[in-house]
């Protein structure tokens, strides 16, 4: 059986409409840019229509925005305490678009725009550039003080500035490769065991063993559902903990 | 619960109304508390799960929090090497820092640097 079974060829961008040329760069509206649309449509549907009716006793649809917004809306404020409100809009749409995609990530046949890391080093460059703004525009350069940990001896801050720094300057990789990786690993992981049911069953008496790889691609698949909804809060409650840093810089 | 569109509405708001709407929030939040019958178990199931997700999150933050000290340190060698001219030297030496810094990340993380820790649990 010749089937194409390269794991990545999932993660290939496709045009969808070609827009022209930038030198030798394609403009494209890729299928990425279709999922994202498709993404915000369905946030919106979810969070605008479904909550219009305004029920005291909620509906499926509307129980379901409501707790998602209460959840994300608990994290915020035990992260960054009262004053950190004004964020929970920055944080909400975060958490929904990168849980969004994700669950549409594992729908069969489709493309997991978040295991690009284009996309999610672009959503980690926003967390931090707004952490950076409001930061320097509301404490000037006491700001800075994000860099010196309190409690440390005098000589000591020489080593710890400078780590300090490092360790600030990497959090939007952090942030962008944890999300990324998981995503990634997780749909490679379950291509390559899907795969092996297939090729154990083509294999004569080796097909006895396919049951194996089968529950694995079951448990797995599993597995990543829960990964995609953990990605998005570790997503959510990341960006709060660093949005607590420009509202309160000394530590 | 139906403050929710007024919360979301509130955020860009200057803070005297983030201190008026919470004031606002906090009485429908005591009304409703009056009418409900009682704090039902699926509420309860629902403040008890983020703990268990934070903890498993928290242990996926640990290997990406070293990796990612590690290429900031790398990264920054980089652009400096280019920057002055320093060519060996630069990557060197912010490569074992962006190491270093790795280590305290994951440390911070895990808790095990005092103070710090108690705030980037959550």
């Amino acid at each position: 059986m010749a089937v194409s079974v390269d794991p990545i060829h999932q993660f290939e961008i496709q045009p969808i409409v070609s827009l022209g040329h930038i030198g030798n760069q394609q403009l494209a509206f890729t299928q990425s840019a279709l999922y994202m649309f498709a993404a915000v449509g369905i946030i919106a549907l979810l969070t605008i229509v479904a909550t219009s009716g305004r029920s005291v006793v909620p509906g499926r649809l509307q129980a379901l925005a409501e707790t998602l917004y209460e959840f994300i809306a608990d994290t915020v404020h035990q992260a960054t305490g009262a004053d950190g409100k004004r964020f929970l809009p920055l944080v909400f749409s975060l958490f929904m678009f990168v849980l969004v995609l994700n669950l549409l990530g594992m729908l069969p046949y489709s493309f997991a725009v978040t295991s690009h890391l284009v996309v999610t080093f672009g959503l980690a460059l926003v967390v931090i550039l707004t952490v950076v703004i409001y930061g320097v525009a509301k404490h000037g350069t006491h700001f800075l003080g994000v860099f010196v940990p309190s409690g440390v001896p005098k000589p000591l801050l020489l080593i710890m500035v400078p780590i300090e720094i490092v360790s600030f300057l990497s959090r939007p990789i952090s942030l962008s490769v944890r999300l990324f990786a998981n995503i990634l690993a997780g749909h490679i992981a379950l291509k390559i065991f899907a795969f092996f049911v297939v090729q154990l069953l083509v294999a004569g008496a080796w097909g006895v063993l396919s049951p194996l790889p089968l529950a694995l691609t079951i448990a797995l698949t599993a597995l990543e559902f829960l990964v995609a909804a953990l990605q998005a809060y570790v997503f959510a409650t990341l960006t709060a903990v660093y949005l607590a840093d420009a509202l309160h810089p000394g530590h | 619960m139906s403050g929710g569109a007024a919360g979301g509405g509130g955020g860009p708001e200057k803070a005297s109304d983030d201190g008026d709407l919470s004031a606002r929030l906090k009485r429908l939040e005591t009304q409703i508390e009056g009418k409900r019958p009682k704090a039902a178990p699926a509420d309860a199931a629902r403040k008890a799960t983020p703990g268990a997700t934070s903890s498993l999150g928290q242990a996926m933050r640990l290997s990406t929090e070293f990796i990612a000290g590690v290429i900031a340190g790398g990264i920054l060698g980089y652009i400096t090497d280019h920057l002055l001219g320093t060519k060996p030297w630069g990557m060197i030496v912010l490569l074992m820092l962006g190491f270093v810094t790795g280590i305290y990340n994951v440390m911070r993380v895990s808790g095990f640097s005092g103070h710090k820790a108690e705030k980037d649990r959550r």
